[in-house]
């Protein structure tokens, strides 16, 4: 356990480093060749609108910029010295592969990654190894090794927009000045600057969409001259929350791939909507329409910021005809799709979950606790196993939204991109590659606040500790449920249940919701 | 809920063992009188004893569930345990007895002792499956226990303002007939056997009140009804919430006192 004294310290430099964050003025940012692209006449509206999203910062030498295996919400531009890129062991990437489940309190899915069968109406992808440091992509750096980014580069926007784990951590070769900008003032300047999109593109076109193509298993054993041309070809697109994306019943002319954010795919069943699954990074739509040669069989929506890789009915047409065996693959997925869609209109609770899920975010969660309020004693055994668990501290409330006899606590839905992860100064909150459970570090942890503040379900909690800052006032420190991690017995809320009416699970898996919902 | 499910077991292997075991027990009892003469004091009379007393003993440590459910794994197979280990250990305290009424003081306090712990401990198992399944059917309204009063200030604080917001009319109705009984908690013992109970006649005058108040009241007249009704369903989970804690005393207390006598039971077997 750190001593008062080193946490203070932690405090300390993070209060320094918010001091070094200075706001972005406007002919500052004017000056940068970043924003050359903008039209002369609108750039100053432009940044002014933006403005407020960006800030400069200066780092020392040796500081982190970014840290391998957080979440990023941000882009960086480096505007002054240089910064290194040091690329972790390979042992974590392994460690993904095979995501480890303890205590059986998590049923592993049995579904592999993008495969055709498994997949049912929409392909389920999986993203082998993540890259977000578009000027120097992991797969270019020797594992171990380390790549140098100098002024004019920009790094990070990849994790942003995609929300993929960051690869690699970034560190300060020299004193460094960033320009930062948060994701949506990055959205804003991709809308109000084609050249600026255009940029940011071209950038995750060269360095990301090949491999994000290849996990999609459609196109894993595809040439690499396919790849490239669909990589050259393909749109990148962006929709805003709710937008419609494409219509049941329009004609099929493309095939997507989502790069980030979550799609509601629903299908209309009289004159009700029914919700048959939503798709998320690396999920896929539209080939079942485009071999058919159908209109769409189901809408498409975006359920937040979505982000596509579209790609035409003509180029994908020519993928088919250089490769059979991918024709192969989607007449498996289509009828798997067929079949997923037909259960879907005959099982509306099914249906029904699935909208729940995307209304009340729990799609978002791996690991849900829900309570059986048909068979729970409310004898509160459930809080006082976690307590027990943590040191006398119990880590959720028996309290939260309720959907029929069932009660979502205020429990850590130990979320697919835990947004908690971004911006944590210290790195004390952590999510080992490959492991369901978020944790945050009390020793490191300075209660800064920023993960509580930023989790949307309200799950995080700043606790007062004994011990006091310089100036007397507690300190604080962010707790969450850690899924009892190192417990050898799963989570304890669901052990020491005498009714067996707490119970976690994945929103990923519906069919185990439900199965156990019902 | 229906009177079958709630008696639907949660693990029926557990109820069908339990079943099978008195039988035998029964049947091993019959066989064993037809043949000798039965004494409690010797044999499989004194088996039967001392089976029941270390049952009790295991029975007693229910609490040791916490904080791993060790050696049992989870606190759901500790609960099956603890309900269907106790209701086998009557069985073996009545064989033990010979299917006969105890001689003295001790005896009698034993069994009845005996008797009155094993069907508290039924009750109670009814109790946790009836109580539950009735709040989660027919309440929208779930709160923590301890929090029920403070919740209930809460509803009094914004019905406050609302009245204050409304016309004269509504706000000498809500002083006069609401204020009071929404500030003051009552969980009446009806809930027990409908979760509704009271409601319809409790919220009969905003009824009769909708045609006195002006139409731009209506809607803070339902609004007033709706935290009404709010508190109605925190009353009863007040209640049901309570039974669901307070039914432990009419178990634990004379469970320990027949751990107690059990002792005294067995010194004075062993000591004449």
């Amino acid at each position: 356990m750190t001593s008062g004294a080193d946490r203070t310290e932690l405090r300390r430099r993070y209060e320094e480093r918010l001091q070094l964050r200075v706001p972005a003025e406007l002919a500052a940012l004017s000056e940068l060749s970043l924003f050359a692209g903008i039209p002369e006449k609108a750039r100053d509206k432009v940044l002014e609108k933006v403005r407020k999203y960006m800030h400069f910062a200066a780092y020392r030498r040796g500081d982190v910029v970014l840290r391998e295996g957080d979440y990023g919400d941000s882009a960086y531009y480096v505007v002054k010295g240089s910064a290194e890129v040091l690329l972790g062991k390979p042992a974590a990437a392994d460690r993904r592969a095979a995501p480890r489940v303890r205590g059986g309190a998590h049923a592993a899915s049995a579904k592999g990654g993008a495969k055709p069968g498994a997949s049912g109406m929409i392909g389920r992808g999986h993203v082998p190894g993540t890259v977000i440091l578009s000027a120097h992509p992991a797969a270019e750096i020797a594992p171990g090794g380390r790549a140098v980014l100098e002024a004019g580069e920009v790094f990070g926007e990849i994790s942003a927009l995609s929300r993929y784990p960051i690869s690699a951590t970034v560190r300060a070769a020299s004193d460094l000045r960033l320009l930062q900008i948060r994701l949506p003032g990055l959205r804003m300047l991709q809308a109000a600057s084609k050249d600026f999109k255009k940029f940011l593109d071209t950038r995750y076109r060269e360095r990301t969409l090949g491999r994000h193509l290849r996990g999609v298993s459609l196109f894993e054993d595809v040439s690499p001259a396919v790849i490239d041309a669909v990589r050259e070809k393909a749109e990148l697109v962006a929709f805003q929350p709710g937008q419609v994306i494409v219509e049941e019943g329009a004609p099929a002319d493309a095939f997507f791939l989502v790069r980030g954010g979550y799609v509601k795919v629903s299908a209309a069943a009289g004159t009700s909507e029914l919700a048959i699954t939503y798709l998320r990074t690396g999920d896929f739509a539209g080939e079942a329409a485009l071999i058919l040669d159908e209109p769409w069989p189901f809408t498409l929506q975006a359920l937040e910021h979505v982000e596509l890789v579209k790609i035409t009915r003509e180029e994908f047409r020519r993928v088919l005809a250089a490769h059979p065996p991918v024709e192969e693959k989607l007449w498996a997925a289509t009828l798997a799709r067929l079949k997923q869609r037909g259960a879907a209109l005959q099982s509306p609770v099914s249906s029904e979950y699935m909208r729940m899920a995307m209304d009340t975010g729990l799609i978002h969660g791996e690991s849900v606790l829900l309570i059986d309020l048909a068979t729970c004693t409310r004898c509160d055994e459930c809080v006082r196993g976690c307590a027990d668990a943590h040191a006398g501290e119990a880590r959720f409330v028996r309290e939260g939204q309720r959907y029929r006899n069932w009660l979502v606590p205020t429990a850590c839905y130990q979320c697919t991109d835990p947004v908690c992860m971004v911006d944590c100064p210290t790195g004390a909150i952590t999510r080992a590659i490959g492991t369901l459970e978020v944790q945050i570090d009390p020793s490191t942890c300075i209660g800064c606040s920023n993960c509580a503040k930023r989790c949307p379900w309200g799950n995080i909690v700043m606790v007062e500790q004994e011990e006091t800052r310089p100036d007397g006032k507690p300190i604080e420190v962010a707790t969450k449920c850690d899924l009892c991690f190192g417990r050898a017995e799963g989570p304890a809320c669901v052990q020491m249940c005498p009714h067996g009416s707490a119970v976690r699970i994945s929103f990923k898996d519906m069919e185990r919701v439900v199965s156990t919902l019902k | 809920m229906s009177l079958a499910e709630v008696l639907r077991p949660k693990v029926p292997r557990n109820l069908h063992a339990t079943v099978a075991a008195s039988f035998v027990a029964l049947a091993l009892f019959l066989f064993v009188s037809w043949r000798w003469a039965w004494s409690p004091k010797r044999g499989l009379g004194l088996a039967f004893g001392i089976a029941a007393a270390l049952v009790y003993v295991l029975e007693m440590l229910y609490p040791a569930r916490r904080s791993r459910a060790r050696p049992l794994g989870t606190a759901l197979r500790y609960l099956q345990a603890h309900v269907y280990l106790g209701a086998f250990a009557f069985v073996c305290v009545v064989i033990h007895s010979g299917l006969r009424f105890p001689g003295g003081t001790l005896g009698w306090l034993l069994l009845l002792l005996s008797l009155w712990t094993t069907a508290s401990g039924l009750f109670g198992v009814w109790l946790q499956k009836w109580i539950p399944a009735a709040m989660a059917g027919g309440l929208q309204v779930e709160a923590l226990y301890e929090r029920i009063p403070e919740l209930v200030e809460g509803l009094v604080a914004e019905a406050d303002s609302l009245a204050a917001e409304g016309s004269d009319a509504l706000d000498r109705f809500y002083r006069q007939e609401v204020r009071d009984r929404l500030g003051s908690l009552s969980p009446s013992w009806g809930y027990l056997f409908d979760v509704r109970a009271g409601r319809e006649a409790a919220l009969d005058p905003f009824r009769r009140m909708r045609a006195y108040v002006p139409q731009e009241d209506k809607e803070r007249l339902e609004d007033l009804a709706s935290l009404y009704t709010d508190k109605l369903e925190l009353d009863a989970q007040l209640r049901l919430q309570g039974v669901l804690r307070r039914w432990l005393w009419i178990h634990v207390p004379p469970a320990g006192l027949l751990m107690g006598l059990v002792v005294v039971h067995v010194f004075a077997w062993v000591w004449y």
